[in-house]
């Protein structure tokens, strides 16, 4: 009984590491699917942290987003120190002083356009104005965008607040 | 004696015909600024003290000076 029961034994355990051996090689196969699924898990553990990200740079936007915006008009007021740009385009070196001589010139003459229009004398209305002041501007900012481009920024940002010295007669005779 | 006049008179023109960039940039920025055309200044003789008469490139040449405390720009 013991040997048949060896016996027994002996081959169930033949047929068993037959059925291993033969399991074992459609085994195999299975364990290459289950890579490209653990990739997708990664980029998920990617995707995530990406996301994180977006949505931390998004709140930082809200909370600066409110203290510049009552800065910004501040950081528009001082934009425009006309002594300065004055002071600044006399002195740099972007503009020869024949140049500089020919500006002025150009700018005292739009600037007693502007007196007479103050004074009452109409025929080169306000709207009329604007062309030949834009036209200046143009010329100021074509000559120092080359060589003097912080100036010719800041010139150019001061647009609309030389405009309002220049059409508000009080303003104006502040600085004449 | 006509020698020596015609010397000096060659060494001033030269002096005076001076070519330095960054007076015939002067010299072509007032010219586009008075609205004349120029393109550019090729050459410029110096006359006297902010008197100028610049050639441009185009072949126009002006006369470039100080009157009154304004630049005047004159075609030649």
């Amino acid at each position: 009984m013991d040997h048949r029961a060896t016996d027994r034994y002996q081959s169930l355990k033949l047929a068993f590491a037959i059925l291993l051996l033969a399991a074992g090689c459609k085994v195999v196969p299975p364990p290459a699917p289950p890579p490209p699924t653990p990739p997708p898990e990664p980029e998920r553990k990617e995707a995530a942290p990406r996301a994180p990200p977006k949505a931390a740079p998004a709140a930082p936007p809200k909370s600066t987003a409110v203290v510049p915006a009552p800065a910004a008009p501040r950081a528009a007021a001082p934009a425009l120190d006309l002594r300065s740009l004055e002071q600044r385009l006399k002195d740099t070196n972007a503009i020869g002083v024949l140049t500089k001589l020919s500006l002025k010139n150009q700018v005292d003459d739009l600037v007693a356009q502007f007196r007479a229009f103050h004074d009452g004398r109409q025929p080169p209305t306000l709207t009329e104005l604007r062309r030949p002041y834009e036209l200046l501007l143009m010329k100021v900012l074509s000559l120092l965008q080359d060589s003097d481009p912080a100036l010719a920024k800041e010139i150019n940002a001061s647009r609309e607040a030389i405009w309002s010295v220049l059409s508000d007669r009080n303003k104006l005779s502040q600085f004449l | 004696m006509k020698r020596i006049l015609f010397v000096v008179s060659l060494a001033a023109s030269i002096a005076t015909a001076a070519d330095d960039p960054k007076q015939r940039q002067d010299l072509t920025a007032v010219i586009a600024l008075n609205g004349k055309p120029c393109g550019e200044v090729v050459s410029y003789v110096v006359q006297a003290d902010n008197d100028y008469v610049a050639t441009c490139k185009d072949g126009n040449r002006y006369r470039v000076h100080v009157k009154d405390g304004r630049v005047i720009v004159e075609k030649q």
